[in-house]
C-alpha cells in the first residue's frame, strides 16, 4: 500500500492515487481490524482484512506496471495480438487477477452481509463457483476465444457487475431471511436494494465509460462510483454491527473506544471523500473549479459525517444506560438477598448473560458461614477462568467469583470493572447474610439467657426459701426446744429448793445447757450472715472460714486487696462460693490440701479454689451446690469455671465485677 | 500524758466501769462483779461515746466493754478499747464478744497486747474467770478467751515459713496455756506434767520465737503476741 502509494504520488503524478488510499484500502483495513478485535472468529474480519490487502496488491501492481510503461515503453492497452514480453503479460494478468479477487472478495462480503456467514446452501454453491472465474484466462484461449474477448470476459466485466451482483445476492438473502424469520438480516433489506440498485448502475455507468474513454465528466462519475463498494462496505459492516450487534460485538462494553474508532474511521473516510472529489476534479478543471469541487464536496459532506458521528454516538454511549441497569438489577438482587443458596446461582447466571461469558462460577460464603456454589454455563475440564474476584469485607474473604471467556470478543477491561463492581457488591450482600445470621444467632443466645435467667432466679428463691425453712426449723425444733428445757429445770430446781435440797448441780447443768443455746445460735447467725465479712471484708472471712476446716487450706491474697472492701453483694457471693467449694471439697474430692486465692486482675475480683482431690468430670456433674454457686455468681454479674478432671483435683474459678465500696480502713 | 495508775491490789476492790448496750446484760453483769466484793462498778452504760466520757471522768482500773454497741452495732468496742488504751495506759480493757472468731481478736491486739483482753459474752456465766482476765488487764497483762486460742491451734491454715511453725506439739501447747494467761504452776496442773519440764518447754519457745533476752514478764506477753501475729496467714 505504501509501496503503491509512494509510486503513484511521485513518480506517477497520478493524483487518484491517494484519495483512493485514503478512500478505500484505510477504511477497509480499519473496519476489518475493529471487526476482528471485537469478534476474531468473524469471517467477515478477515475478508475486510484481505480485502485492504488486495487492493494493496493490485494498486501497488498497477502502478508499478505503470511505471514500467512509462520508463520502459511498454505498451499493454489495447491488446494486439502477437508477441509480448513475458514480464509485462505477467504484470498484468497479476494486476488483473488481484483485481478480480477484489470484486470476489467484495461479492461476497455484500452478499453475506452482514454476518458472513452462509444462511442459504444456495448461496454457499454460487459464492464457491466464483473462484471458477480464475480458470477462464487459461480455459478461454484454449477454446480460441480471442485475447481481448478474454479480457472483456474475465477481467473488465467482472470488476464492473460483481459488485452489483453481490448487493442483488444480498436483497434476494433478505428476502430469504424475512420469509425464514430471521429478523436481523431481513433488516437489511431496504439497504440491500438500494445497494444493489447504486451497483447495477455503476456497473453500467462503468460499460458505458469504456465506450467514452478515460476522460470527462462521464469517466469521473464512473471513477467516484468505481470506488463506491469499497467505502460502502466498510460503512455498511460498521453500521451493521452498532445497529443490529450482529458480529456480536456487545457494544455496551467499550464505549469510548468504539467510539474513538468509530470516529476515526468515519473521519478518513470523510478526509478522504473530500480529497478524491477535489484531486479527481483538479484532472479535469481549472484549479479554481476543482478547488470550488472540493470546498463544496467537504461542505457536502460535512453534514453527512457529522449525522453519522452523532449516530454513532447516541447508538454508542445511548446504550450505556443498559450497562448500569444490569448493575442497578443485580444491586436490586443482592440487597434484598439473604438466602445464600439462591443468591449464588442468580449471580451467576446474571453476569454470565449480562457479559456474555461462556461459564461463571460463583462461590459465596466461608469464613463461619456455610458455602453455597453454583455454576452458570458449560465449564470445560480443567478451563483456567480468565478472571478471578474474591469477595473481600475488610480482612474477611467471603468468596470467589471466576469467570471464562466470552462467547464473542474478549473481554475488556470494563467487563471486569463490572466483575469486580459486582464482586464488591456481592460481598457486601454476604457481608449483610453474615451478620443476619449472627445477629439470629444473638437473638437465640439472647432467649436462651433469659429463660437460664429465670431459671437461675427460680432456683435462687427457692434456695432462699428453703434456707429460711431449716433456720425456722432449727429455731422451732432446736434452739426453742432447748430453752423450754432450760425453762423445765428452772422449775425442777425451784422445786428442790422449796423442799430444801442442794440445787448446786442443777444450776450447774443449766449454765452448760445455756451455753450450748448460745453456741448454737451464734452458730446459726453465723450461718445466715457471717458477722466478720460484714466487720472486716472478704479476706478476713475467708481466712477464718479456712481455719476452721480439717484439712489444711492456704488462703492467699494479692497485697492490693488489703483495706479494699467490695460491694456488700459482691463479698457475699465471693464468701459463699468459697464456704460452698470448701464444703463440696470435704464431702466429695478427698482432698489433702486447699487452696484458695484472692486476686484483682483486668478489672474484676477473681475468686478461685483449688484442691489435690479426685476431681469429677465436670460435663456430667450438675450437683445443686454447683448450680447454686452459678447462680449466685451469675446473679451478681460474675461468671463461673469450673475445671476438673478425675484425679487432678478441680478448679473453682469465680471472676466478679468489681464494685469497690468506699475505703473505710485504709 | 499517761498518768500514774492506781496500784490494784488487796487494799480495795477494783474500779470497774461497764459498756453494755443491752441493759439485762449490763445490770447482770453489774450485779455478778459487784457481788464477788472484789470489783466496784462506777458506771454502767450503753453506748462507747458515754464510755470515753465516763472514763475520762472516772479514771476507773478496768473497763469491760461489749464489743457491738450503737450506733452502728459493728466493732464499736474495739475502737473505745484502742482509744482508752491511747489516753490512758493504765487502764486495762476487758473486750466481751459474742463473735468466737479470732479476726475480731487480731483486731484489738492489732497495735499490742497489753492492758487488752478478748473474751467470749459467756463468760460472764465464769465471774471468777471474769474477775481473773480483770486483774490481768489492770496489771497490764493480756487475756485471750480458751475458745479463740482452741481455733488458732486447731488451725492448719499457718504459713510453713511462720516462727510458730517451728515449735513442737507440747510447746504450742504451753504456749496456748501462756496466752490464757496462766502461769508455770497452772499450766502444769492442766498438762500433767512438773513445773521444770514446762519451765523447760517455755524456755525453748521463747529461743525459737527470738525472745530469750526480753525480761521474764514481758517474755510471756511478746509470746502470745508472736503468737497472735503469726498463726494468721490473713491480710494484716
Amino acid at each position: 500500500m505504501l509501496w503503491a502509494t509512494l509510486i503513484g504520488t511521485t513518480q506517477l503524478e497520478n493524483r487518484y492515487v491517494l484519495p483512493w488510499v485514503l478512500g478505500s484500502v484505510l477504511p477497509c483495513y480499519f473496519a476489518g481490524l475493529f471487526t476482528w478485535w471485537h469478534a476474531p472468529s468473524s469471517p467477515v474480519a478477515r475478508r475486510l482484512l484481505l480485502l485492504g490487502t488486495w487492493l494493496s496488491i493490485a494498486s501497488a501492481v498497477r502502478h508499478t506496471t505503470n511505471l514500467m510503461i512509462r520508463e520502459l515503453g511498454w505498451h499493454l492497452r489495447p491488446k494486439v495480438v502477437g508477441p509480448v514480453l513475458p514480464l509485462d503479460l505477467g504484470l498484468q494478468i497479476t494486476h488483473e487477477m488481484c483485481n478480480l479477487a477484489v470484486s470476489i472478495i467484495i461479492l461476497r462480503l455484500l452478499a453475506l452481509l452482514p454476518d458472513g456467514r452462509y444462511a442459504f446452501r444456495y448461496e454457499r454453491h454460487v459464492l464457491r463457483a466464483l473462484w471458477g472465474l480464475f480458470a477462464l484466462p487459461i480455459l478461454l484461449p484454449l477454446a480460441g476465444v480471442p485475447q481481448h474477448i478474454v479480457y472483456y470476459i474475465v477481467f473488465y466485466y467482472p470488476e464492473a457487475w460483481l459488485p452489483g451482483i453481490g448487493a442483488a445476492l444480498l436483497t434476494v438473502r433478505c428476502l430469504r431471511a424475512r420469509a425464514t424469520g430471521r429478523a436481523d438480516v431481513a433488516a437489511l433489506l431496504p439497504w440491500a436494494a438500494l445497494g444493489a440498485t447504486v451497483l447495477l448502475a455503476r456497473a453500467a455507468t462503468r460499460l458505458f465509460r469504456s465506450w467514452q474513454g478515460e476522460e470527462g465528466m462521464f469517466f469521473f462519475i464512473g471513477a467516484l462510483l468505481g470506488a463506491l463498494p469499497y467505502i460502502s462496505i466498510s460503512v455498511t459492516l460498521v453500521y451493521a454491527a452498532f445497529r443490529h450487534r450482529l458480529l456480536g460485538v456487545d457494544i455496551v462494553l467499550r464505549p469510548s473506544a468504539v467510539y474513538g474508532s468509530l470516529w476515526f474511521i468515519i473521519n478518513s473516510w470523510y478526509l478522504g471523500m473530500a480529497l478524491t472529489l477535489g484531486l479527481t476534479a483538479g484532472l479535469f478543471f481549472p484549479v479554481g473549479l476543482s478547488l470550488l469541487v472540493a470546498v463544496v464536496a467537504t461542505a457536502l459532506f460535512r453534514p453527512l459525517r457529522d449525522r453519522l458521528n452523532t449516530l454513532v454516538e447516541r447508538r454508542v454511549f445511548g446504550k450505556r444506560l443498559s450497562r448500569f441497569e444490569l448493575l442497578v438489577q443485580f444491586s436490586t438482587t443482592l440487597e434484598h438477598a439473604y438466602d445464600l443458596d439462591r443468591l449464588a446461582p442468580q449471580l451467576a447466571t446474571g453476569l454470565r448473560e449480562g457479559l456474555g461469558l461462556r461459564w461463571v462460577r460463583v462461590r459465596l460464603g466461608g469464613n463461619g458461614l456455610p458455602v453455597s456454589t453454583a455454576e452458570s454455563g458449560e465449564r470445560p475440564a480443567a478451563a483456567r477462568p480468565v478472571k478471578q474476584f474474591p469477595l473481600f469485607y475488610g480482612d474477611d474473604t467471603l468468596g470467589l467469583i471466576e469467570y471464562g471467556p466470552r462467547t464473542e470478543g474478549r473481554s475488556t477491561p470494563e467487563d471486569h470493572a463490572i466483575g469486580g463492581t459486582l464482586a464488591r457488591s456481592a460481598a457486601l450482600a454476604v457481608h449483610n447474610v453474615r451478620l443476619a445470621a449472627e445477629l439470629c444467632a444473638h437473638a437465640d443466645e439472647m432467649q436462651r439467657q433469659a429463660a437460664e435467667l429465670a431459671a437461675s432466679r427460680a432456683r435462687i428463691v427457692h434456695a432462699q426459701d428453703t434456707e429460711r425453712r431449716r433456720i425456722e426449723r432449727r429455731l422451732h425444733d432446736g434452739i426453742q426446744q432447748d430453752v423450754v428445757a432450760l425453762v423445765a429445770k428452772l422449775a425442777l430446781a425451784r422445786n428442790r429448793l422449796h423442799r430444801g435440797g442442794g440445787i448446786d448441780s442443777a444450776l450447774t447443768e443449766m449454765q452448760d445447757d445455756a451455753y450450748r443455746v448460745i453456741d448454737e445460735l451464734r452458730e446459726l447467725a453465723h450461718g445466715i450472715h457471717p458477722p466478720i465479712l460484714t466487720d472486716q471484708g472478704l479476706v478476713a472471712a475467708v481466712t477464718s472460714c479456712a481455719r476452721r476446716m480439717p484439712i489444711p487450706v492456704t488462703v492467699q491474697s494479692g497485697q492490693s486487696l488489703a483495706g479494699v472492701r467490695y460491694a456488700l453483694d459482691i463479698e457475699e457471693s465471693a464468701f459463699y462460693l468459697v464456704s460452698e467449694a470448701l464444703t463440696n471439697v470435704l464431702k466429695h474430692a478427698r482432698a489433702g490440701h486447699v487452696t484458695v486465692r484472692i486476686t484483682r486482675s483486668d478489672g474484676r475480683l477473681q475468686v478461685e479454689v483449688t484442691d489435690d482431690g479426685t476431681g469429677f468430670p465436670t460435663a456430667t456433674t450438675h450437683g445443686s451446690g454447683l448450680t447454686g454457686m452459678r447462680d449466685r455468681t451469675e446473679a451478681v454479674g460474675g461468671e463461673l469455671t469450673i475445671t476438673s478432671r478425675a484425679g487432678t483435683g478441680t478448679v473453682i474459678r469465680a471472676r466478679l465485677p468489681e464494685h469497690v465500696r468506699e475505703d473505710t480502713r485504709a | 500524758m499517761p498518768e500514774p495508775t492506781p496500784a490494784p491490789g488487796p487494799q480495795g476492790p477494783l474500779r470497774v466501769v461497764i459498756a453494755e448496750d443491752h441493759y439485762l446484760v449490763r445490770e447482770g453483769t453489774r450485779r455478778l462483779l459487784e457481788d464477788t466484793g472484789e470489783a466496784d462498778v462506777l458506771a454502767a452504760v450503753g453506748t462507747a461515746a458515754e464510755l470515753l466520757d465516763a472514763v475520762a471522768r472516772l479514771r476507773p482500773d478496768v473497763v469491760v466493754a461489749d464489743i457491738r454497741m450503737p450506733p452502728s452495732h459493728h466493732t464499736e468496742g474495739i475502737t473505745a478499747a484502742h482509744a482508752i488504751r491511747e489516753a490512758h495506759p493504765g487502764i486495762g480493757v476487758v473486750v466481751l464478744s459474742q463473735h468466737a472468731n479470732e479476726n475480731y481478736a487480731f483486731e484489738l491486739f492489732r497495735r499490742g497486747t497489753d492492758g487488752l483482753a478478748y473474751l467470749l459474752k459467756e463468760r460472764i456465766g465464769e465471774v471468777d474467770e471474769l474477775l481473773r482476765a480483770l486483774h490481768e488487764v489492770a496489771a497490764g497483762r493480756s487475756v485471750v478467751d480458751p475458745r479463740i486460742v482452741e481455733v488458732l491451734m486447731g488451725s492448719h491454715a499457718r504459713g510453713a515459713d511462720a516462727p510458730l511453725s517451728r515449735l513442737t506439739r507440747r510447746e504450742l501447747d504451753v504456749l496456748r496455756h501462756m496466752a490464757e494467761g496462766k502461769t508455770n504452776r497452772a499450766i502444769a496442773d492442766s498438762l500433767r506434767l512438773s513445773e521444770s519440764t514446762i519451765e523447760k518447754h517455755v524456755n525453748s519457745t521463747f529461743a525459737k520465737l527470738g525472745l530469750a533476752e526480753i525480761p521474764q514478764l514481758h517474755r510471756r506477753v511478746s509470746a502470745v503476741l508472736a503468737y497472735l501475729r503469726h498463726a494468721p496467714p490473713g491480710p494484716r
